[in-house]
């Protein structure tokens, strides 16, 4: 049986090939991929090894609060619940995919002490296995949306294919926050119970229990929000309205240019993590 | 600072014979206590901190683990570490297995390391026996087929039979450490770097692990040995590094070394 190979050239690099460095990593982290996606199965599997419902407990949980809060807020907001049920289920969803992604990325390297000390996966693993992690355990929530859906006789129409940009940007723009948090947290401890506290306040200025055009003519806490974009453009797809451009257009740029920020960071910090941990 | 490009290369037998060279290499270690790992913490000082400590930050301890080391180790190189607790010879062996990047200095390293320094580090608690084995594979970069067939061997050594199928944290930390062992033995590198050799277990369980362990070392092409163990140093190695302060204080023939070694701590 052969170990892979370890090669470790020494380079003497001037500091704007920091870039190339994460490049470099990403690419043998994606070479890797079977490390990181069995990490995560396997995180999956034990979160859930003791409990009888296994993975769907949580989406039991989520249902529960989506019918009870849609029961209490089509009251208070007056609205139908018909067309609020199915509104607040694919904003809550959505949200609990976003909002899991980022908190969790925060403990990337601190809970990969063990194999970040004592092997030589790429910097990148750790990141991409609580993605990964965090994806297949909130995708069981996407259960809900059909049936949701169905008991109100919700239509769905074309506009839903936009799913799949959207999806993909949401997806871009959580990796890079996650990797920078990921590299934050693991310096500063205290960083994710501050990312868990801002996360919650989020949730209170997102439309996710409520409509943007409630707001009316105070939407500048909307046009601010970046998060207030993500959610769009997940969400206008399902609920059968054709996506704001301008949704696509500031997620795009924000995953661009995240992404051009956080690889010169990354390789200039990430190989020191190991010495924080 | 100098940088490392860590790249997994293919898994083919390795084109050249394995090296690493490590040319004025320093590691220089930031202790942090718990202020100094707080971001509200560290943002107060920079912005209300004032004057009156700022030439040195009090909750940062800097140390200087490994300090312009410079060792070529080749093909065929039987290497002992020694010096006191606390000389660096732990830093130098995870420089020397990829883990630490240095802070200062330069490392090449070319071949497939395999390191035993704490090797239940990575044990899944919840998982069974079976699954460790299958997840720890992979971790080293083996297809999935590949990890599964390390059972065989695994079961055969570790001779834990049944216990494999159970969850590990109902193991002994006797049982713990045959199959962490195990793990880490089974696949035999070309560098091979030990942090002591295995101590625990019973006594029948060490002559065992002794007998696997220098069947790897001696198929092994470098092998760097940290070890108090004058015997065993001897009897493994043919030249020794001594580590003082994070420094290379003499680096030549094993029983030159320890001679010289024993004579300076006085013992």
């Amino acid at each position: 049986m052969l170990l892979p190979l370890t090669v470790v050239e020494r380079c003497m690099m001037e500091p704007n090939s920091y870039g190339q460095l994460c490049i470099n990593d990403l690419k043998s982290s994606f070479v890797g991929w079977r490390v990181w996606y069995t990490l995560a199965l396997n995180d999956v599997k034990r979160r859930y090894r003791r409990s009888r419902l296994g993975q769907f407990w949580l989406t039991l949980s989520m249902a529960l609060t989506i019918g009870g809060l849609g029961l209490v807020y089509s009251v208070l907001f007056k609205m139908n619940v018909a067309e609020y049920l199915p509104y607040i289920s694919v904003t809550f969803v959505f949200w609990s995919i976003i909002s899991s992604g980022i908190i969790e990325s925060c403990s990337a390297f601190i809970e990969s002490e063990g194999l970040i000390r004592h092997t030589t996966i790429p910097r990148a693993t750790p990141v991409f296995r609580v993605q990964l992690r965090s994806w297949l355990i909130t995708l069981h929530n996407f259960a809900i949306i059909p049936a949701v859906f169905l008991v109100f006789q919700f239509p769905v129409n074309w506009n839903l294919l936009w799913l799949i940009p959207g999806l993909a940007l949401v997806i871009v723009n959580i990796l890079w926050v996650g990797y920078f948090l990921a590299i934050v947290s693991a310096r500063f401890r205290d960083v994710p119970q501050i990312v868990a506290s801002v996360m919650q306040i989020v949730f209170f200025i997102t439309p996710i229990m409520f409509r943007p055009t409630q707001l009316g003519h105070n939407g500048l806490v909307l046009m601010l929000n970046p998060f207030a974009y993500l959610l769009e453009i997940v969400r206008d797809p399902l609920l059968g309205v054709t996506p704001n451009a301008l949704a696509f257009v500031v997620c795009a740029i924000m995953a661009v240019v995240g992404s051009l920020l956080i690889l010169p960071f990354a390789g200039r910090y990430a190989p020191r993590v190991v010495y924080w941990l | 600072m100098d940088i490392l490009n860590v790249a997994s290369a293919k898994p083919t037998m390795s084109d050249s014979l394995p090296y690493i060279h490590l040319d004025n290499t320093s590691v220089i270690l930031p202790i942090y206590n718990a202020r100094g790992r707080a971001l509200k913490a560290e943002l107060l000082r920079r912005t209300v901190g004032g004057n009156l400590d700022s030439s040195t930050d009090p909750h940062i301890v800097i140390v200087r683990a490994l300090d312009g080391v410079t060792i070529n180790l080749e093909h065929g190189d039987r290497i002992a570490l020694i010096g006191r607790n606390g000389s660096g010879k732990t830093t130098l062996l995870r420089v020397l297995a990829g883990i630490y990047p240095p802070t200062g200095g330069t490392i090449s390293i070319h071949g497939r390391v395999s390191a035993l320094t704490d090797m239940s580090m990575g044990m899944d608690m919840e998982a069974t026996g079976y699954e460790n084995v299958f997840l720890r594979g992979v971790v080293m970069g083996l297809s999935a087929a590949q990890a599964e067939s390390l059972i065989p061997d695994i079961e055969q050594f570790t001779e834990l039979g049944e216990y494999l199928c159970l969850p590990v944290r109902t193991y002994s930390s006797g049982m713990m450490l045959r199959l962490a062992f195990a793990i880490s033995t089974t696949v035999q590198p070309e560098i091979l770097l030990l942090d002591e050799m295995v101590g625990a277990g019973d006594s029948a369980f060490i002559a065992k692990a002794r007998d696997r362990i220098e069947g790897l070392i001696h198929k092994s092409s470098i092998m760097v040995l940290a070890s108090h163990d004058d015997q065993l140093v001897t009897r493994l190695c043919t030249r020794a590094i001594w580590m003082d302060s994070g420094r290379v204080r003499a680096f030549g023939p094993v029983e030159e070394i320890l001679a010289d070694y024993h004579a300076a701590v006085g013992s």
